[in-house]
């Protein structure tokens, strides 16, 4: 069946055109008198094929308004639900099936269940940011192309009946000033263009526009939402984002994971406010309260054997980490966040010491990776056996409780003078609190009477004094989301603070002026801008007087 | 403008639809990648005491048990006698056992292999192998069978019911 759609000024319009593209007459509805539907110029949002095909389904589907509206609630209802409990990224080492089912019981295990522990970079949720994605895009490009199309070639004179039904209208007669039409036209030229309007005159008839960029606002905000969104989904791309927290003990370098890099911290201080930095309601109470954390920071890159037991490390960089101040290297970041005093002795440096109070080496010794052969002349040690930390179990046999050298206990098969060839065991015990608790002395007995092993004074043993929890994150996509987020704004700038607005006027008959007037916003300010215009060239209306149709500023 | 329309349509919705399958893959994908019951066992190369390499892929075509433990960890310990028990048993019957140590020092290590008589592989690891295999807590035992599919993840002690049960079911099969 086809539809009739050329209008009467010749002009052949596409089917479901609402207004004529050319001279702006109502095709649908000639012979009514409410207000004219402006949207888009009543231009045909795009062609209706007969037979859509799967293509035109989907495009459809996307292209409304309705559907976007909906997948927006449908979003934020989903992001509400996530915030009911915390989510899985919040927890530091928790097995998630495990604790939302002790924490919270039944709800927590449906919750975890559904996915909702990890909602925001669930796969449903992500698509359904794709899908508003898509809708922004399919909806944008429906609309703006046309609406390009059909601004771009506007007529100066309209269809009389198109300027009867604006919202904004005036119809008189020319002043009594003796003026011709086209003279008449002439004079509202400049008091026009005063006021920033773009002219365009057609003898007796005018079209004047202004500020025509800002119906462009909205489609350039949906261009930076959609840069946002892709943001926001490369997210996801291996190496674009972490956010992990590491313990550091002093003096170890601890490998950052997912990255070649390692972080050692050198030193850790903590600085507490004196007495008379205190502000006077908190002195006298005992408070500490901290006034530095800082963590001398050293960044090392493995440059080989990285996925061995013996990377080799370079160094690459060098901060001091305070609170806010985090270290910087390349993408990297690293933020100090707590720290535990976690003393353990990282290495002894250590003498024999023989019968006649003669003293070999020191050598060191290491809590943490101790070799297994120390030669000191005229000793050789092997050592045997090593427990980080020292206990005798119920049947009095010796095993180590944690991987921590809070207890080290070295067992030593010690050769040299005076002793028997095939060596002599000596236990060790660097603490003088493990050396009381497991009777070194007596463990020892017979060969503490040869040689004694032991450090000479405090300063021979190095100590770790704390561990420093630093939160270790990277967002590369962070600029692609600024960029989008600054584009938005400019499009919502653009379409709030300034409104389209244009006037038609047309004189008839040598005396009859029609004026219609439209602009995307801020009705008020058209028809105060309107009666101004008129009035400078000698036509007295009220702003009131302009306003046609149904009662909206 | 008009004649390019359809082109403009399917472009931008395969764009679209690319976008969506490339982060659904990727979502899926990333759930994926700690190995369960019936995946893949991931290649590795670890040190053993004596500096030797062990590589998984080298015992292709047997049953491969792999037990992650420390010294520090008294459950493995517990069942270290066990399982030296039944890597002889089971010496001529294509079953390898390879115990993979996490974080000791390698004297600890030496020693304890020498006071617990342990005649099986040891294998130096720092958490690299750990993390690939998914491993939170010690022991962990994961059966591997001759066409180097995982069969059985087991957390925990092992007793001697559960170990021969395993070890007789994939030995025959």
């Amino acid at each position: 069946m086809l539809h009739n759609t050329k209008c009467e000024c010749g002009h052949q319009n596409p089917v479901g055109t609402v207004l004529c593209e050319s001279c702006g007459k109502p095709l649908d509805d000639e012979f009514g008198t409410a207000p004219l539907e402006m949207r888009y110029d009543g231009i045909a949002r795009r062609s209706q094929r007969e037979n859509p095909v799967l293509i035109d389904r989907v495009w459809r589907f996307f292209s409304s308004v309705k559907v976007a509206i909906i997948l927006i609630f449908i979003v934020l209802c989903v992001s509400i639900v996530g915030t009911i409990y915390p989510q899985e990224n919040t927890f530091l080492n928790v097995d998630p099936a495990v604790y939302y089912e002790t924490t919270y019981g039944l709800a927590g295990q449906i919750y975890h269940a559904l996915g909702l522990s990890d909602t925001y970079n669930s796969w449903w949720y992500k698509l359904l940011l794709i899908m508003i994605g898509a809708s922004l895009i399919i909806c944008s490009l429906d609309r703006v192309l046309p609406l390009y199309r059909a601004l771009n070639k506007q007529q100066i004179r309209k269809h009389l009946s198109f300027l009867v039904r604006q919202r904004v209208v005036y119809q008189g007669q020319l002043p009594a000033s003796g003026l011709s039409a086209s003279a008449f036209i002439n004079e509202l030229v400049p008091i026009l263009k005063k006021r920033r309007y773009r002219v365009h005159t057609d003898g007796t008839a005018l079209l004047a526009e202004k500020h025509r960029f800002s119906r462009w606002g909205p489609y350039i905000n949906h261009i930076g939402l959609i840069i946002f969104l892709l943001a926001v989904l490369m997210r996801g791309l291996p190496g674009w984002y972490m956010d992990q927290y590491s313990g550091f003990l002093e003096g170890v370098p601890v490998k950052i994971e997912n990255t070649p890099y390692y972080l050692e911290n050198e030193q850790f201080t903590v600085e507490y406010y004196t007495e008379e930095e205190l502000p006077s309601e908190f002195r006298g109470q005992g408070r500490a309260v901290p006034k530095l954390f800082e963590t001398k920071a050293i960044l090392y890159e493995c440059t080989a054997n990285c996925s061995t037991n013996q990377p080799e490390l370079k160094q690459v960089h060098r901060q001091n980490i305070e609170v806010n101040k985090p270290l910087k290297y390349k993408d990297l970041l690293a933020y100090q966040f707590d720290y535990r005093e976690t003393i353990q002795i990282r290495s002894v440096n250590v003498s024999i010491t023989d019968e006649n109070n003669q003293n070999f080496g020191p050598f060191e010794l290491s809590t943490i990776s101790p070799k297994e052969t120390y030669v000191v002349d005229p000793y050789v040690l092997t050592l045997k056996d090593y427990y980080p930390e020292f206990a005798l179990n119920d049947k009095g046999m010796p095993y180590t409780k944690s991987r921590a050298p809070l207890a080290p206990a070295f067992i030593f098969l010690v050769q040299g003078p005076n002793l028997a060839e095939e060596g002599e065991v000596f236990i060790y015990f660097p603490r003088d609190v493990d050396k009381q608790r497991f009777s070194q002395d007596k463990l020892n007995a017979g060969v503490s009477d040869m040689i004694d092993i032991g450090a000479a004074s405090m300063n021979d043993v190095d100590i770790s004094q704390f561990t420093s929890f630093l939160n270790i994150r990277m967002d590369r996509a962070l600029p692609y989301i600024f960029t989008g987020g600054v584009i938005f704004m400019i499009g919502v700038i653009m379409g709030i603070y300034w409104q389209h607005r244009r006037i038609w006027i047309r004189i008839d008959d040598d005396r009859e002026i029609t004026i219609g007037a439209h602009t995307s916003k801020n009705w008020f300010g058209i028809r105060k801008e309107l009666s101004d215009v008129l009035g400078k060239a000698g036509i007295t209306v009220e702003p009131k007087q302009l306003e046609n149709g149904v009662k909206q500023s | 403008m008009r004649k390019y329309r359809r082109w403009v349509q399917v472009f931008i919705l395969i764009a679209i639809f690319v976008v969506g399958g490339l982060t659904l893959a990727d979502n899926l994908f990333r759930e994926d990648t700690v190995p369960k019951e019936g995946s893949k066992a991931p290649n590795f190369t670890l040190p053993g005491l004596n500096e030797q390499e062990y590589e998984l892929s080298d015992y292709k075509g047997k049953i491969v048990v792999l037990n992650f433990w420390g010294t520090y960890c008294p459950p493995c310990v517990e069942e270290m006698p066990l399982i030296q028990n039944y890597y002889e048993k089971y010496a001529d019957k294509n079953v390898e056992i390879l115990a993979i140590n996490e974080n000791d020092p390698l004297v600890s290590v030496k020693a304890f292999v020498r006071q617990y008589k342990l005649t099986f592989p040891v294998l130096l690891d720092k958490d690299i192998v750990r993390r690939e295999y998914g491993v939170l807590n010690y022991p962990t035992t994961i059966f591997i069978n001759e066409n180097g599919k995982i069969e059985v993840i087991f957390e925990g002690a092992m007793d001697e019911a559960f170990l021969s049960s395993t070890l007789a079911a994939m030995a025959s099969s």
